[in-house]
């Protein structure tokens, strides 16, 4: 369990960063937290010739709300974006999701824009950027460009990322007024990768109608998916009439989620519905609540 | 054998003193084999085979020999011939046994199996050589699953021509099947426990140096048991004994992976002869999960007769284990010591049973905790498999099979004595410590909102301090030093059990003398006295024992002579605190530490015929074996959605005799609950059908972490034992009692649903997919 050899450069700027993947292309890989990439090394899983730590980049940390949107630095620890008071008001599903990802010792280490562009199918981050409907802007020698969420996630630890390109923020954009907001997975103990996850966003109209949903689940397939067709049928819909036990029994039943020694597929499958309808139901309850102008106050 | 008197009042022994390692290990001071760093030490690795079952056609080592940096590489038919007999060899009449060589020969048996042995100037040149070894195998058929190693047309082994290691059953009975035959119930139900692996924190590793010129092997080794890896090395290395030296620093954590040596470890002994430099090798998590010895992996087929109270009549077990390709134990001992053990807390007069073991292309088995609690898996699932067919609340059928004050002395069916036991008396603790009643009627409540709480117990005798061949004595030599500090030299070792601060304790009492002034020197074959090592919860019965009586000896003669120099009778004296006085006389005393001196310097004070100095070293052979007994119970909640299952409460009542220190004693207990807590909900190292080991990483093999394991609340009841400090072992009950506790927890919550258990680990889908089949039944 020991690496095999690779050359490491650790800039202090991203244009020297750059420069190197631009060099080295498929050969380099950037080293942000280590908390997958390391392991991955040391098993021999993975090599490569040259490696770039970006850690020393000061201009890839930091997060800041940028008019409606609230724009997180790559290199953010998952243990600052949890505790963030911005992120807790503008995002609050991301900071609560955080506290699903590993231990307060891998939080301290890994980073937004590592657990994203690692593209763990079962991991919170990427399914969390496609429920706010977030983007990641990238750069390269050649420039920059913004991809949404839906787009950078391809397959199992697979994006749309070229190995020339570094993510530098993720763009996460704010939800308005009586949005709602759940997040919740199974997983064999604490800390572990999900076995089946999901997360909801929604917003709800004056008349407690369903205006916006998304709703995603991780650990049913090879990324994490909306539930677009789920969407579709509440769109519009008063949240009191929904049949929300039915509706998710209905969007999960044609999954075919994986199997492997933690869990079967048909097991990931069966407890995908109950998994959704708690989701859309507590996202309806605090939609509901943030429109409440005393609860509100409370808060 | 209360042979020798106890003479003073207890100051430490039965309290709770802080442990005495703690502060090195805490502060990362501790002494682990990685640690050791001697000049010009090389580094191993082991090119290990992908496949189960395999001819090895042909190795080529020239690119990997080529890697800068490496030193040597050898295969099986290059290094095996130096060692001087088989590793080890358990064959007998109708147990045939493998030949145990250190490398892979000609085949490979489990994916693994070491083929080569790589030595480099570190280990990241050694494994970037290891993957340029390239070996190319002839894929036989793996021999895979202990259900189906009898009658597969593989062979695990070359020239063993089936898959049984072993087999046997009682003689047939007619007063069993009578007694079958009269009973008012009659029920059978198997009960399975999947592969363990006992995952130390330390994976194995040693360094070994040949010493050219002294032409002696030092070895510093991750061991429990250093002299018995001294007969080890100089028996398999052809040395004599004295020109070996094993030295077992800080372990981090055998659990029986460690009691022995492995293949890999005399790999590396011969290789460092053969360069006349020490090796070092430190196994790494992956391999320590696919290639280091594995545990359980055994079914249990019980036959039970009760009543029409659910008193027992007649229980027949027997008993199937996969034992894998090279077990570090004679393959009958699993079937056989959980055969034996079975009987257990109950009463009852006809057993019979019949044990089978299995060879198979998989990691080997060795002992791991209690390696014979299958017995108290299958039979206290069963007691709730019975008590809810035949209508009897599980707390109600164990008290009516208890064994009872009155009934002791007991015999057991298979011929174990029990004396001085209190397993009705724990059971009874446990049961009140949860609130039993007051659980009944919450669960009552919970089940009416459709909620699934359930509760579980788990009822055993925990045979301890085994004494045979060289795990039947233990030595102890008590030095007192010129200065009055006191050493303690013993055979045992340091990895986890607080041997640091109990045997100080039981010594530091005899002697009257603060804590600090002693100090325990073991785990050094050149230092320390010959000793049995860990296994089998011995140490503080046979190591305790021996320490006092060694301590005791050693007071008697520092009275004799302080006695003579206050010119007063031994009789009349006591040692408090580091100073020994006449009694009732404050003004007539005299420091320990100037009794000490003189002892050493001052030979005319002594009387007539005293030896000079201080220092007495004892034997003590101990009884076959001293009972422990326990009940464990817990509560848990299964969430009927989803499969999860949530431990909410956790009690444990023990009686391990006389405490030496109730912290470690709740320790080793908690410890191996949280194991026990692991194979009942998470661990399985699984195989796919050719052989594949699925679980080599811990991402896959899942340990329980501080968040699955609830507080535990203890309750202890202290029955002295018949030795030297009236202790009985305590180092296993937490692994063997926890599984059929919480099996039965998670069984009683879904027994509306008719839900019954009989196998773990109990993941979500597992336990979700049991819900459907009563459902579906
Ligand atoms: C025990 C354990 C438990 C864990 N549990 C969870 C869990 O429950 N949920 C979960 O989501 N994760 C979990 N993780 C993974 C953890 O969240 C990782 O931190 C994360 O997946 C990767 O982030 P990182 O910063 O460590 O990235 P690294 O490991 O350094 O990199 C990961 C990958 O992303 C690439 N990369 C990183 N940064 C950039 C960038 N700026 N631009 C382009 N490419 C980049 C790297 O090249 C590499 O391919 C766990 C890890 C461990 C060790």
């Amino acid at each position: 369990m020991k690496a095999a050899p690779f050359d490491y450069a650790a800039p202090t700027e991203v244009d020297e960063a750059l420069a190197l993947l631009d060099e080295f292309a498929e050969d380099a890989k950037v080293l942000a937290g280590g908390q997958s990439l390391v392991p991955l090394l040391a098993l021999r899983m993975s090599r490569f010739d040259q490696l770039v730590d970006v850690n020393r980049i000061e201009a890839l940390r930091g997060i800041e709300l940028v008019g409606e949107t609230l724009v997180i630095g790559a290199m953010t620890r998952q243990a600052t974006i949890e505790r963030d008071e911005e992120v807790r008001r503008h995002a609050p599903l991301l900071a609560e999701a955080t506290r699903y990802i590993g231990h307060f010792q891998i939080r301290n280490r890994g980073t937004i824009g590592g657990s994203i562009a690692h593209a763990d199918p079962t991991a919170e981050y990427p399914a969390i950027a496609l429920t706010l409907g977030a983007e990641v802007e990238v750069a390269s020698v050649r420039g920059r460009r913004r991809i949404d969420a839906g787009e950078l996630l391809e397959s199992a630890y697979t994006t749309t990322l070229e190995p020339e390109e570094l993510l530098l923020s993720v763009r996460v954009p704010v939800w308005g007024a009586r949005s709602g907001f759940a997040v919740h997975e199974i997983a064999r103990r604490t800390g572990d990768f999900a076995l089946v996850g999901g997360a909801a966003a929604v917003t709800l109209d004056e008349a407690d109608a369903v205006a916006r949903a998304h709703v995603v689940l991780f650990g049913v397939a090879d990324r994490a998916i909306r539930l677009s067709s789920l969407e579709a049928a509440i769109a519009g819909q008063p949240v009191d009439q929904l049949d929300l036990a039915e509706l998710a029994r209905e969007a999960t039943a044609e999954l075919r989620p994986p199997s492997d020694v933690q869990a079967t597929g048909a097991y990931r499958r069966r407890v995908a519905a109950p998994l959704t309808e708690r989701l859309l139901r507590t996202a309806f309850v605090r939609a509901r609540r943030a429109g409440d102008p005393t609860e509100e106050a409370a808060r | 054998m209360s042979t020798v008197e106890k003479p003073s009042a207890a100051r430490f022994v039965g309290a709770r003193v802080q442990r005495r390692e703690d502060p090195r290990l805490l502060s990362g001071h501790g002494q682990y084999i990685d640690d050791v760093r001697l000049p010009g030490m090389l580094h191993a690795t082991f090119v290990r085979s992908p496949l189960a079952r395999a001819r090895i056609v042909a190795i080529d080592l020239e690119h990997a020999l080529a890697v800068p940096g490496v030193v040597a590489i050898w295969d099986g038919s290059a290094l095996n011939g130096d060692a001087a007999t088989p590793l080890w060899d358990w064959a007998g009449e109708g147990t045939p046994f493998p030949e145990v060589r250190a490398l892979a020969e000609g085949d490979v048996r489990f994916a693994g199996d070491p083929v080569a042995i790589v030595i480099a100037r570190d280990r990241y040149v050694a494994e970037d050589a290891a993957e340029l070894v390239d070996v190319e195998y002839e894929p036989l058929q793996a021999v895979v699953g202990r259900e189906l190693a009898e009658a597969s047309t593989g062979r695990a082994h070359d020239g063993i021509d089936t898959n049984v290691a072993w087999s046997a059953a009682s003689p047939t009975d007619p007063a069993l099947e009578a007694a079958f035959a009269a009973s008012a119930h009659v029920i059978t139900e198997t009960f399975r426990q999947q592969r363990h692996v006992n995952v130390p924190m330390e994976p194995r590793g040693l360094v070994a140096h040949w010493e050219r010129g002294a032409e002696q092997l030092t070895v510093y080794a991750s061991s429990q048991n250093p002299h018995q890896d001294r007969e080890y090395f100089a028996r398999v290395m052809g040395l004599p004994e004295h020109h070996v030296r094993v030295i077992m620093r800080d372990v981090g954590g055998g659990f029986g992976q460690k009691i022995f040596r492995t293949r890999e470890e005399t790999a590396v002994a011969l290789a460092s002869r053969r360069l006349g430099r020490p090796v070092k090798w430190i196994e790494d998590r992956q391999e320590n999960l696919m290639a280091a010895n594995h545990a359980r992996d055994e079914q249990m087929t019980l036959r039970v007769g009760v009543d029409a109270d659910g008193v027992i009549t007649a229980i027949h077990a027997s008993h199937l284990a996969d034992v894998g390709a090279y077990p570090l134990m004679p393959a009958m001992m699993p079937g056989f010591m959980a055969l034996e053990v079975l009987p257990g807390p109950y009463r009852f007069a006809r057993y019979g049973w019949a044990g089978k073991s299995v060879f198979t292309n998989t990691s080997g088995i060795s002992a791991y905790r209690g390696p014979w609690m299958m017995e108290t898996v299958a039979r206290e699932i069963m007691m709730d498999v019975v008590a809810r067919e035949i209508g009897v609340d599980p707390a109600e059928i164990r008290r009516r099979n208890v064994i009872q004050t009155e009934d002791l002395p007991y015999t057991t069916p298979t011929g174990r004595e029990y004396d001085r036991i209190s397993p009705a008396q724990t059971l009874e603790a446990a049961l009140e410590e949860i609130g039993y009643e007051r659980f009944r009627e919450e669960q009552a409540r919970a089940r009416a909102e459709g909620r699934y709480l359930g509760l579980g117990i788990s009822t055993y005798i925990e045979p301890t301090a085994g004494a045979q061949g060289p795990t039947g004595i233990e030595a102890a030599t008590v030095r007192v030093e010129p200065s009055g500090k006191v050493n303690v030299l013993m055979g045992t070792g340091s990895h986890g059990h607080s041997l640091e601060t109990t045997m100080v304790q039981v010594v530091a009492d005899q002697l009257g003398v603060p804590i600090e002034d002693v100090r325990l020197l073991q785990g050094d074959t050149a230092v320390s006295p010959y000793g049995g090592g860990t296994a089998g919860s011995r140490s503080a019965v046979i190591a305790g024992g021996v320490a006092r009586i060694s301590a005791i000896k050693l007071r008697e003669k520092v009275l004799e002579l302080a006695g003579h120099l206050l010119e007063a009778a031994a009789a009349d004296l006591e040692i408090e605190d580091g100073t020994i006085t006449v009694k009732g006389s404050p003004g007539s005393s005299i420091a320990f530490a100037d009794v000490a001196r003189i002892a050493y310097y001052d030979p005319s004070r002594l009387p007539e015929g005293m030896e000079p100095g201080l220092e007495s070293t004892s034997r003590y052979s101990a009884p076959p074996a001293t009972y422990a007994n326990s009940t464990q119970v817990c509560t848990c909640e299964v969430d009927v959605a989803t499969g999860e299952v949530r431990l909410l409460d956790y009690v444990v009542g023990e009686d391990c005799g006389v405490m030496i220190n109730p912290m470690v004693v709740e320790g080793q207990i908690a410890g191996g609950v949280a194991q026990g807590i692991g194979g009942a909900l998470l661990e399985h190292l699984a195989y796919d059908e050719t052989g594949n080991p699925l679980a080599i990483t811990f991402k896959d093999y899942l340990l329980p972490t501080t968040e699955d394991v609830p507080d535990i609340r203890y309750v202890h009841v202290e029955t002295p034992s018949n030795t030297p400090g009236g202790h009985k072992g305590v180092g296993e009950g937490g692994a063997i009692g926890a599984p059929a506790a919480i099996v039965n927890a998670v069984a009683d919550a879904l027994a509306p649903l008719g839900v019954r258990v009989t196998s773990q680990p109990l993941s979500p889908d597992r336990v979700l997919a049991m819900i459907d089949d009563a459902r579906s039944a």
